[in-house]
């Protein structure tokens, strides 16, 4: 609001107090320039370009977008990530939920100590590995079907554990599992649970408690768990590559499919679709973040 | 820097930061002087069947020459990296006509084939493959060859392939495996549907490349990132075709799978040529002959033949298998017969990549 009182003249001093003020955001801006915004600005950029003989040349078109939304088989693709992502991701917190849950109501501070360390065990094994073992598991020689022959049930190795979606999502909530646990730990761990008690005291069935008390109050930390879950498996691409078979293809690989011959400009248009759905899902997900300011009138 | 207290400030951090460049820039020239002493690093940017671990540790020795191998699956992949990283790689493998690509584009360049004295090892056919002559020189030091061609399971599949549309039968659903290269895919495709250039297809021959692949699609059980993961397949049963090079059969039952039997589709196939060449931009131009001259030689091509099966241009390393008691192997695996690598479509770049890898995703898409 304009006050009309002029306002006085910059001496060097007070741009040196304004430098002061805000010369500490420098480092950020500098690390978030070089790191996140100008990586990001170099994918728009390829995604209006066009690549000729494996050359980026830098006409400015819209042909990339054009064909990701006049071809079928991306919305199609698109659509399945989107429906593996959510499933793995709803998998992966009903088990990590129960599993938190249980840590932190009847297990001692010692043995959570050593619990968690057992959920982060497998992170000290590469990403490969860890998917590769599922071959072992879900493959036609794997513990799976070597188990069914046992106990007799079987007399051919079955291949429905592998090279479909339902292995993708499996092999999925597995690797994501540990982000779930421990940013629901970190939020249960939190919680008040005195007033779990009140409430059963008052005569809510547990179920109720649940529901009323508890689930409001960690929803910010399924919300987290969730974010952490469901983002990175929407950019997925080595997991269905290797167990998800040619019907569970992701749109991740796709893209692969892009970069892998050096058609870039294509590559980077999905890239940001994919990143344009992360950014609504993230405003989606703004509301369950938000914490209440304790000083607000 | 108080150390009792335990804390850093930020000028004690400065401090310690410019105490630590300052002596690393005053170790450098000692440490640069050490790693010169030491042998000189080639960096190879190649496939996982061009050398073997052992090998590379005896050229080092002998000639002070460490080979460091980086793995590419496809050519296209190689293209862009070399292309990239400018003097990052000293050797890089490559397949038929991405040979002349790399020496037009002036990431590889051309050298004095009969300069070097392992080539007197090889077939005299592969010193005179027209499409890497570029004068008196030559592109790229031959290495193997192999058709791509059905292999299958004759448990399960009781006719034998013949046809490249005999395996689109929906008997065979879930049942192929294949590697994940858009471009040789296609190709493949363009043979099977009577392409004339298939790495070069016009779009309506796209189009029919493109119908074929959406046939096979429902019988492709995955496409697999490396070649190995196709032997796999085979191997454990869970695939009963594979799609992929001369010597699978051993392999597959090298890892104690079942029987494979080959099939050479009557449409003809496509195949590789590969090679080694030099990167333009390489800073050790110099030592690359005495490279390839101790790493290309018989003994070492005759153990890579044993271990990965595909018939290769080393003609003396023929002879050592023949000696050893594996000719019959060797003449199974066409490796007397380097003549037939010409009749194959030999790999190349595609003509219109962007066509090619849109049609595959396309396909392969949900």
């Amino acid at each position: 609001m304009d006050s009309g009182v002029p306002a006085p003249p910059r001496t060097g001093r007070s741009r040196f107090a304004a430098f002061g003020q805000y010369g500490g955001f420098l480092p950020a801006i500098v690390v978030f320039g070089v790191f996140f915004a100008a990586p990001l600005a170099l994918i728009v950029a390829y995604s209006f370009w066009k690549v000729v003989d494996y050359n980026v040349v830098h006409d400015w078109t819209l042909d990339n977008y054009r064909y990701f939304f006049s071809v079928g088989t991306y919305a199609r693709t698109f659509w399945a990530t989107i429906w593996v992502t959510f499933s793995a991701t709803a998998l992966t917190i009903v088990i990590a939920f129960p599993f938190a849950y249980w840590l932190v109501r009847y297990v001692s501070k010692r043995l959570q100590a050593l619990l968690l360390v057992l959920v982060i065990l497998p992170f000290w094994t590469s990403y490969l590995l860890r998917v590769y073992a599922w071959l072992n598991i879900l493959g036609p020689e794997g513990a799976i079907n070597r188990f069914l022959h046992w106990i007799g049930l079987t007399s051919q190795p079955v291949s429905f554990f592998l090279y479909d979606r339902p292995a993708v999502i499996l092999v999925l909530a597995y690797l994501y599992f540990p982000f779930a646990a421990l940013t629901l730990y970190a939020s249960l761990q939190r919680f008040d649970w005195n007033q779990f008690k009140a409430a059963m005291d008052l005569g809510a069935t547990p179920a109720t408690a649940m529901r009323k008390i508890l689930l409001p109050q960690i929803k910010p930390g399924i919300t987290t768990a969730v974010i952490f879950v469901f983002i990175p498996i929407l950019g997925e691409y080595l997991t269905p590559q290797l167990v998800g078979g040619a019907r569970g293809v992701m749109i991740g690989n796709l893209i692969a499919n892009f970069f892998g011959v050096g058609q870039y400009t294509r590559g980077a248009a999905a890239a940001l679709l994919i990143a344009a759905l992360i950014v609504a899902l993230l405003v989606v997900f703004r509301r369950s973040l938000e914490v209440r300011d304790a000083y607000a009138p | 820097m108080s150390l009792t207290e335990g804390k850093l400030d930020r000028a004690d951090l400065l401090k310690v930061g410019a105490a630590g460049a300052l002596g690393l820039a005053l170790a450098r020239p000692a440490y640069s002087a050490a790693l010169r002493s030491e042998a000189t690093t080639l960096n190879w940017l190649t496939w996982s069947d061009h050398y073997a671990n052992d090998q590379l540790k005896t050229v080092s020795k002998a000639t002070g020459l460490q080979g460091r191998p980086t793995l590419f699956s496809d050519n296209a992949d190689a293209y862009l990296k070399i292309k990239q990283t400018g003097s990052q790689f000293d050797i890089v493998s490559a397949d038929g006509l991405w040979v002349p690509k790399y020496v037009k584009d002036g990431l590889t360049e051309t050298f004095d084939l009969s300069s070097l004295p392992v080539s007197k090892q090889l077939y005299s056919l592969a010193r005179q493959f027209p499409f890497w002559q570029s004068g008196s020189n030559y592109m790229a030091y031959p290495f193997s060859w192999s058709t791509v061609q059905i292999y299958y399971n004759p448990k399960y599949v009781k006719v034998k392939p013949t046809s490249w549309h005999a395996i689109l039968d929906k008997k065979y659903a879930g049942k192929i495996s294949l590697e994940n290269i858009p471009t040789d895919m296609m190709a493949i495709a363009g043979r099977a549907t009577g392409a004339k250039k298939p790495y070069s297809m016009t779009t309506a021959e796209i189009s029919r490349a493109k119908a074929y692949l959406k046939g096979l699609k429902p019988n492709v059980l995955k496409l697999a990132s490396q070649n190995n993961e196709v032997v796999r397949a085979l191997a454990d049963g869970s695939a009963w075709i594979g799609i992929t090079n001369l010597g699978t059969d051993d392999r597959v039952k090298d890892a104690g799978g079942p029987v494979v039997k080959s099939a050479y589709p009557k449409e003809g196939t496509v195949g590789f040529i590969d090679s080694e060449s030099i990167v333009k931009a390489s800073k050790h131009k110099d030592v690359w002959a005495k490279f390839i001259n101790t790493t290309e030689q018989a003994p070492w091509i005759a153990k890579n033949f044993l271990t990965n099966g595909r018939p290769l241009f080393n003609e003396k390393a023929y002879k050592i298998l023949v000696n050893q008691g594996h000719g019959d192997r060797a003449r199974r695996l066409l490796y007397n017969k380097p003549q037939l690598a010409l009749q194959m479509t030999i790999k190349g770049p595609a003509g219109d990549q962007q066509a090619y890898t849109d049609a595959f995703n396309e396909v392969f898409g949900a």
